[in-house]
């Protein structure tokens, strides 16, 4: 029982969430703008 | 509620158990004990009874902000099952590293995080948030040229706050860099002169890890 509550604690948390991932949106339009020239 | 301490906590009937872990979890996240009211609150999370969703709400609810704190996500799914969307936008921001969008978030459910008292804890996740935002610049960087990533200058981070609709100069930037370095959420130092934030070559940003930020 204490296995299946375990598991299930382990389903609702995630610690490893912080990737080296740049290809979301987010960091596309990041991308985008650090290029851009304009001060703006 | 100090003086159960005398008795054997074991004795005690499940229920009460987590009641009082409830309780004294909750005070733990005022005096900002993360770690203690971590395992507070999991141990009344998982000895509940099953079937009170309410009551895992409740906790969860106190829980969430704790986790947030020492860099742990919620799963979405959890959020949508006890319906705590109000945390949604806080975790997509941690995410992507949106300052913006965190403090959207705060502000649209200004009233019932105040009212829970996990205002200030969550505000403080903007720390967190800056650390992901230096991080994706300097990925960004890494990307053009591997060579020079780890040198990241402050006027593109002011880019990228304006893009976020913040205006900050580059003596704020500079400050926030220094209060990153301070708390270990960058590895690194500040050339002043150049104002350029140099990044350590080896983990230049720090995980949590199930660790709050140091003070």
């Amino acid at each position: 029982d204490e296995k299946e509550e375990g598991k299930e604690a382990m389903q609702q948390w995630e610690d490893e969430w912080d990737d080296d991932d740049v290809n979301d949106d987010f960091s596309l339009q990041l991308k985008a703008e650090l290029e851009s020239n304009s001060k703006n | 509620i100090e003086t159960a301490r005398i008795f054997d906590f074991e004795e005690f009937p499940v229920k009460d158990k987590v009641t009082y872990m409830y309780y004294t979890g909750r005070l733990e996240v005022y005096n900002e004990n993360f770690l203690v009211a971590d395992q507070k609150l999991t141990y009344a999370l998982m000895h509940c009874c099953p079937e009170r969703e309410d009551n895992k709400r409740m906790i969860l609810k106190y829980l969430i902000p704790v986790k947030l704190s020492i860099g742990i996500l919620p799963k979405q799914w959890l959020l949508q099952k006890y319906n705590l969307v109000e945390y949604s936008e806080v975790v997509t921001a941690l995410r992507k590293g949106d300052i913006r969008l965190l403090r959207n978030a705060l502000r649209e459910h200004e009233d019932r995080f105040l009212r829970s008292g996990v205002f200030l804890v969550l505000e403080k996740l903007e720390l967190q948030v800056y650390q992901r935002l230096i991080k994706k610049i300097y990925l960004l960087q890494k990307q053009k040229d591997p060579s020079k990533a780890h040198q990241v200058k402050l006027e593109s981070i002011v880019k990228a706050l304006r893009w976020l609709e913040m205006d900050m100069d580059i003596d704020e930037v500079e400050c926030i860099m220094a209060i990153l370095i301070h708390k270990n959420l960058t590895k690194g130092y500040i050339a002043h002169k150049n104002k350029v934030v140099v990044l350590s070559k080896q983990d230049p940003f720090p995980k949590l890890n199930g660790k709050p930020v140091s003070s």
